[in-house]
């Protein structure tokens, strides 16, 4: 696994390399946005880690620039700046999750991993259904061709329901997959989170089947 | 009302003005009106002298004598207080009323016209008395023509005018009096209104006082506002320069953070312990002083709405993409119309703290509802986690600064909500969540309009 690491401080762009390495990735290493850019565009990655304080080009307009050429390897951003501005800022402009400083180096090699498992692991990446199609290595999903916001547990129900063609899925099955053991509460958990998905997607496109559970509209078996 | 009062001291000075005007007016009215009767007795007095040179004449042998006196009674009865006399040299006609009193001659020489003046009378009477001297023959003596009349009725009319006008005047000065209270009233209240606006521009640094000032006193509201936005400055400046040292330190801790794990790879675990303490320590104290820059910045201003369902939405996605919050599930119960009264970065920073507070305690869920009440806006979080230890909850309802939070910023997230919440002027709850764990409500009442 490939990691580019873009930060300008050279003790703890070391630290990052080191642990990394230490983690199983080999790490490239980037000490200004400029540079960084180029090699995003250039090179294959399957994680970048950006800190966006950076000389000569900030890391927020590397990353918009990387997402507008298309490259969608994972981004884990580092910041001196905790304000939530600037979390959804960074979000929006296209990360994947967020670190401020000083962060503890097992949680960021933990938050690494858990992004490079999620963006891979998929041979078909793409899964259809009717109007919607979930991309199972984005982790994103497009209904009508317009890209959705799902949080990773309103993908992995859209996912989970997406291979069940056919069938009516119970709430305390959905709850079972998602959270591995089901406890009380957790059918109006899922309640809650079908009615969060049906507001993004739309209500016709996850039916209820009164008694059995919901299934997705138009996944027929 | 103190000594040092406006209005005390305005009050007085119109109340003393008012009563030196009306004592001024007592006098002069009082003068004139005694002015006004001696002028009236005056001519009373002349024509009865004018009957009594009528009936003048001399005697052959040069006597004299009064074909007919005055018809008045008064001349008749003794000491009435009406008198007439007749003088020529040493002889003397005096009216019955004199009986044995003589009426006080002139010092000054004989007069060709009528005289007044006030002088001691008969009978221990003061008496207002006219005279002049005629010469009823041409080649004959000069007659002096006295006729006075007891001063005592002039002294009581005047007494009593003077005490109606009294009264009156007295009345007056209560109804002048009130006039002028309520007219310092109505002169000092924008100075109220000035007031109760400082007293918001101290509560929020960012108000101002408004342009809705009497013209008289915009010179002062305009130099309060010049002050204001100095005051401003120097603290946004002063925060600005706190927060900028807060996040220089930032990527320091992080290189301490990596030269402390080099230390414990080199076997120097006590060393690395104690270093990473003290990292987590300052970490702490650098961001509960980003979170005090951040919370003191924030205030209610005017016109600040932001929509509640995009914020909402904006740190859900932050959140959802958090190892923290990629587990729950959020219930969001936010109609798109719903308006929060603060700046949509500072409602951000709001939901950011309250929703990552409530994803860390909940166990599957978290709720988030929005909605516009009569004469409130409301926003409750709710999850579905243990709830909150009684102690922190006392310590939050106790007034839990940033400074009481715990170690690892453990209860920094409600302490932010709560300073945020005090700095936007909403009221904050805490109680059991219908999802079994805590909710947190917070209410900010509908502001008057125009207010600051």
């Amino acid at each position: 696994m490939r990691a580019l690491v873009v930060e300008d401080d050279a003790i703890v762009a070391a630290d990052l390399v080191a642990a990394l390495q230490a983690a199983g990735f080999v790490a490239d290493l980037a000490a200004d946005g400029e540079t960084a850019w180029f090699k995003g565009e250039v090179e294959n990655y399957d994680l970048a880690i950006l800190d966006l304080g950076l000389p000569r080009l900030d890391g927020l307009s590397v990353l918009r620039r990387w997402r507008a050429a298309g490259r969608d390897m994972p981004v884990l951003v580092l910041s001196a700046r905790g304000d939530w501005t600037d979390k959804v800022e960074g979000i929006e402009s296209g990360a994947d999750d967020y670190l401020a400083k000083p962060f503890k180096m097992a949680e960021l090699i933990a938050r690494a991993r858990g992004l490079v498992r999620r963006a891979a692991g998929h041979a078909s990446p793409l899964l259809r259904i009717g109007r919607l199609t979930l991309d199972t290595r984005r982790l994103s999903a497009t209904l009508d061709g317009a890209t959705l916001r799902l949080s990773p547990l309103e993908f992995r129900c859209l996912d989970y329901l997406a291979h069940q063609p056919g069938r009516a899925v119970p709430a305390g099955e959905i709850a079972e997959h998602l959270y591995g053991i089901g406890e009380d509460g957790d059918v109006n958990a899922i309640e809650a989170l079908i009615a969060r998905l049906r507001r993004k997607l739309g209500a016709e496109l996850i039916e209820t089947q009164r008694g059995y559970g919901y299934r997705l509209a138009g996944n027929a078996a | 009302m103190s000594a040092r009062s406006l209005r005390l001291r305005l009050l007085l000075a119109a109340a003393v003005a008012v009563l030196l005007a009306m004592t001024t007016a007592w006098f002069a009215m009082t003068w004139l009106f005694q002015r006004h009767l001696e002028r009236r007795v005056a001519d009373d007095l002349t024509r009865l002298a004018l009957q009594l040179v009528a009936e003048l004449s001399a005697t052959p042998g040069g006597a004299l004598t009064l074909a007919k006196p005055p018809a008045d009674a008064r001349f008749e009865t003794p000491a009435s207080g009406l008198y007439w006399q007749l003088t020529a040299g040493t002889e003397r006609l005096r009216a019955r009323a004199l009986w044995d009193e003589t009426l006080p001659l002139p010092v000054q020489s004989e007069s060709a016209r009528w005289t007044t003046r006030s002088a001691a009378g008969p009978f221990g009477q003061r008496v207002f008395l006219l005279e002049r001297t005629v010469r009823p023959a041409r080649q004959g003596r000069p007659v002096l023509v006295q006729v006075a009349q007891d001063a005592q009725t002039l002294r009581a009319a005047r007494a009593e005018f003077g005490g109606e006008l009294r009264l009156f005047l007295g009345l007056l000065w209560l109804v002048l009096s009130a006039a002028a209270a309520v007219q310092v009233q109505l002169g000092l209240r924008p100075l109220r209104r000035v007031r109760e606006e400082l007293q918001a521009l101290q509560r929020n640094p960012t108000a101002r006082l408004s342009a809705a000032h009497p013209r008289e006193i915009q010179p002062l509201t305009g130099a309060i506002n010049d002050l204001a936005a100095a005051r401003e400055k120097d603290l946004l400046h002063a925060r600005r320069r706190a927060a900028d040292l807060a996040h220089s330190l930032k990527t320091p801790l992080a290189a301490l953070a990596a030269q402390s794990r080099r230390a414990r790879s080199a076997g120097a675990v006590d060393a690395a312990d104690g270093l990473e303490r003290a990292i987590a320590a300052v970490a702490a104290a650098v961001d509960a002083e980003l979170a005090r820059a951040r919370v003191a910045s924030v205030r209610r201003g005017p016109g600040c709405a932001a929509a509640a369902l995009v914020a909402v939405e904006q740190v859900i996605g932050v959140i959802e993409h958090a190892e923290l919050g990629a587990q729950r599930v959020f219930d969001v119960d936010v109609a798109p119309t719903v308006q929060l009264p603060l700046a949509p970065a500072d409602l951000i920073e709001l939901l950011g703290a309250l929703l990552e507070n409530a994803a860390r305690y909940a166990r599957r869920q978290v709720r988030v509802r929005a909605w516009q009440a009569p004469g409130a806006t409301l926003l409750s979080v709710e999850d579905d986690g243990a709830g909150l230890d009684i102690s922190a909850e006392q310590a939050l309802l106790r007034g839990g600064r940033l400074d009481e939070a715990g170690p690892a910023h453990q209860g920094l997230g409600l302490a932010i909500v709560r300073e945020l919440a005090d700095a936007t002027g909403a009221e904050m709850a805490l109680d059991r969540a219908s999802l079994g764990g805590l909710r947190v409500c917070l209410r900010w009442p509908a502001q008057a309009p125009g207010a600051p």
